[in-house]
């Protein structure tokens, strides 16, 4: 393998490593039954805030709390509205995405285009030295690290973990569950804080890492592609974290194709990776695909049907209705 | 959950919207009547601390306000489309000529239409549009002056910093937006680099690589340009083992940064302001920058005592000491970066272009195309060097 392919695969892994966060979060979030539409907004306001209290301290690790820590705030507002409250999680998450897309405009305008510190690569002694998966794991940025880590972590604590069990039992019969004794509102209220705390650190990893600095609408968009990929991933940290990766080679490609077409327009390269998200959210969605597997021999209907169909929590959405 | 993919959709559908749609400017707001000592306008197209363009312009206001009594400054800063969509020039200045300001500067090629527009309404006030050429080519009301630093000789010196450090024989120009001004910048960069690479180093200039991607804009917006830190990125992966920086903002010394922390062999040459090395100086080779305090402070003087007239100012740098910021308008500062033996060959090469001895902008010299543009015996005039058409020859990358 060329250093050249080396090189891209290892900065497609970094541009998808927080996306990689922020699906691991929602999936968190969703697997109990709850929908925080709110991620695109959520996202930019934590990563201008992550920004400028980096900027200001000089400090990340502060820097990716206070992100965290807006991020759980909005996931606050979208449980409480829908626990408490009982409206549509959908309707207030996307006033959510709308409040935090402006709010970080107005808030950060005296924060645009400002060199502020960033989070370092840092080579894994051993490790790094590796052919080919050396370069490409271990001499990553630390957000890699965390992205790849917490991937394997949330597959670990939702389909081997005991509490795991008990998540998933919220999000897919809460009734059941809830006459078993599990608490169904405190497991939601918890799973959507965490959920939320990552989108946070996820729009942190952006203005302190991947995507460096803050400007008006730095991260928009990603959030709506968080949400795409979660579904595309069926739920589960590794296939959206697969799906998050595949969004970062079409930007990749996005970047050589304008330089290999230099007469086509910037834009048009800028839109490749939403067409592909499309295309994407219908074929996993869509009732055609079922006709098209359908037709296929039959013993490749199944794993067609694995690869391409997606079905989520059976509670996704919804209230529990006590009693 | 069937509405909540409906909602996806629209969301990602509302996005790619936004991004296929372009930005567009809007109205002005209304001025009010007053007067006082010597106020003088800045307006920047980004925020005056970017470690950048913006920033040397505002230490260029500052250092009027220093060095002449009763100096004041009326500042506006990211003036874009991005930043402030509801503001225009003609409102900024609107406001500023309200407030007293008897000279305006407006610090960007963005600005250059515009600021026709606001010198035709206000006569009595001096303009100075910074790196237009509306006074060399007569549009200009007697009212609006040019100043430009001569950077082409900095960005020469850059470029022979970056060859003198290569090792993979690559280097990567991180670029703005394409005219006449960025070409002629990168392609001084890339003259530069060929002459130390084949000088120096001994080695075949016609196997250097130089590489140049344009984002679309000065900086980085969001939807609109290319993201300079995935082009850097892209850059290092591609081989590239030195960028230059020819944008506002510090995104390509920033991202050359967090690779050397993991022990990548890569450098960068960072753009425009004295101070830009900071974000990673064992990494930074130097950096050409913009010292407008002299110039600014010239004019302002000249504009007070009524002396001031119409002219095209293509300042060039102090040669004895290039950081004599009371004189240079162009300098160039060494990084930490620069082993000392490059250093020994970087200072020959600026005494020689000092001295007249070197000329990069000497033919032959072919445009991209491969078309002759300058001869062979034959150097390129100051009109031929600012009114570049082109990139040349063995420059990979789009001229236009």
């Amino acid at each position: 393998m060329s250093d050249e392919l080396i090189g891209i695969i290892a900065s497609i892994l970094l541009q998808a490593s927080p996306l990689i966060i922020a699906v691991c979060g929602e999936t968190l979030t969703e697997r109990v039954g709850v929908v925080n539409l709110s991620l695109d907004g959520s996202m930019l306001l934590s990563a201008m805030t992550g920004f400028i209290a980096a900027y200001k301290t000089g400090n990340l690790a502060f820097g990716f709390l206070m992100a965290a820590a807006v991020g759980a705030f909005f996931a606050l507002i979208v449980a409480l509205a829908s626990i408490r409250l009982r409206q549509s999680q959908v309707a207030v998450g996307f006033v959510l995405t709308l409040l935090g897309d402006d709010l970080s405009a107005f808030l950060g305008q005296n924060f645009t285009r400002l060199p502020g510190p960033t989070v370092q690569k840092l080579a894994i002694p051993g490790l790094a030295d590796i052919p080919i998966l050396g370069p490409i794991l271990f001499q990553q940025n630390l957000i890699v690290y965390f992205a790849i880590l917490l991937t394997f972590a949330t597959w670990w604590w939702l389909f081997k973990s005991r509490p795991g069990l008990r998540l998933r039992s919220v999000g897919e019969r809460p009734e059941a569950a809830f006459a078993r004794g599990v608490d169904v509102n405190r497991v939601r209220y918890l799973y959507t804080l965490i959920g939320g705390g990552l989108v946070g650190v996820a729009g942190a990893a952006y203005s302190l890492g991947v995507k460096i600095g803050w400007s008006e609408g730095h991260t928009r968009g990603l959030g709506w592609i968080a949400l795409a990929i979660v579904i595309f991933g069926g739920w589960s940290p590794i296939r959206g974290a697969l799906g998050a990766i595949l969004f970062g080679a079409t930007k990749a490609l996005a970047t050589v194709l304008q330089r290999t077409f230099p007469e086509v327009s910037v834009v048009a390269f800028n839109a490749l990776p939403w067409l592909l998200m499309i295309l994407v959210l219908l074929v996993v969605s869509s009732d055609i695909t079922d006709r098209l597997i359908a037709l296929s021999p039959r013993p490749m209907q199944r794993p067609l049907r694995r690869l391409l169909k997606v079905s989520p929590p059976k509670a996704l959405g919804t209230e529990l209705v006590e009693g | 959950m069937k509405g909540m993919k409906g909602w996806v959709l629209f969301g990602v559908l509302s996005v790619l919207a936004l991004t296929l749609a372009a930005c567009a400017p809007a109205a002005t707001p209304e001025p009010a009547a007053e007067a006082e000592p010597f106020k003088f306008g800045l307006v920047l197209v980004g925020p005056r601390n970017d470690r950048g363009w913006s920033q040397a312009h505002y230490e260029g206001g500052l250092y009027v306000e220093e060095n002449m009594p009763g100096a004041e400054m009326i500042l506006f800063e990211l003036l874009n489309p991005a930043d402030k969509p509801e503001a225009t020039l003609e409102g900024v200045v609107d406001d500023m000529v309200a407030d007293g300001a008897k000279l305006i500067f407006t610090t960007s090629d963005e600005f250059e239409e515009d600021t026709l527009g606001v010198a035709e309404k206000y006569p009595g006030i001096t303009f100075i549009n910074v790196s237009g050429d509306d006074a060399l080519t007569g549009e200009a009301p007697a009212n609006l002056g040019n100043i430009m630093g001569r950077m082409e000789d900095m960005k020469a010196v850059a470029g022979c910093a970056a060859a003198l450090a290569t090792q993979t024989g690559h280097i990567g120009y991180l670029g703005p937006l394409i005219n006449f001004e960025t070409r002629r910048l990168t392609a001084s960069a890339y003259l530069g680099a060929r002459y130390c690479y084949e000088n120096y180093r001994e080695l075949n200039a016609d196997d250097l690589e130089f590489t140049v991607t344009w984002i679309g804009f000065w900086f980085n917006i969001p939807g609109v340009t290319l993201d300079p830190t995935e082009v850097t990125t892209n850059f290092f992966d591609t081989g590239v083992d030195v960028v230059m920086s020819g944008i506002d903002t510090t995104e390509g010394i920033d991202v050359a940064g967090q690779r050397a922390a993991a022990d990548e062999v890569v450098w960068a040459v960072p753009y425009d302001f004295e101070g830009a090395c900071e974000t990673a100086p064992f990494i930074c080779l130097g950096v050409p920058y913009f010292n407008w305090g002299p110039a600014y402070l010239e004019t302002a003087a000249a504009v007070n005592d009524g002396s001031w007239k119409q002219s095209w100012d293509w300042n060039p740098p102090y040669w004895e000491d290039l950081t004599d910021n009371s004189r240079t308008a162009a300098g160039w500062v060494n990084g930490e970066g620069l082993a000392a033996e490059l250093q020994a060959h970087l200072n020959d090469f600026i005494s020689g272009l000092a001295s007249g001895d070197i000329n990069v902008w000497s033919g032959p010299i072919n445009l991209q195309d491969g078309s002759e543009y300058i001869a062979a015996g034959a150097v390129a005039s100051d009109s031929e060097i600012w009114y570049l058409p082109q990139l040349l020859e063995g420059m990979e990358g789009p001229s236009e």
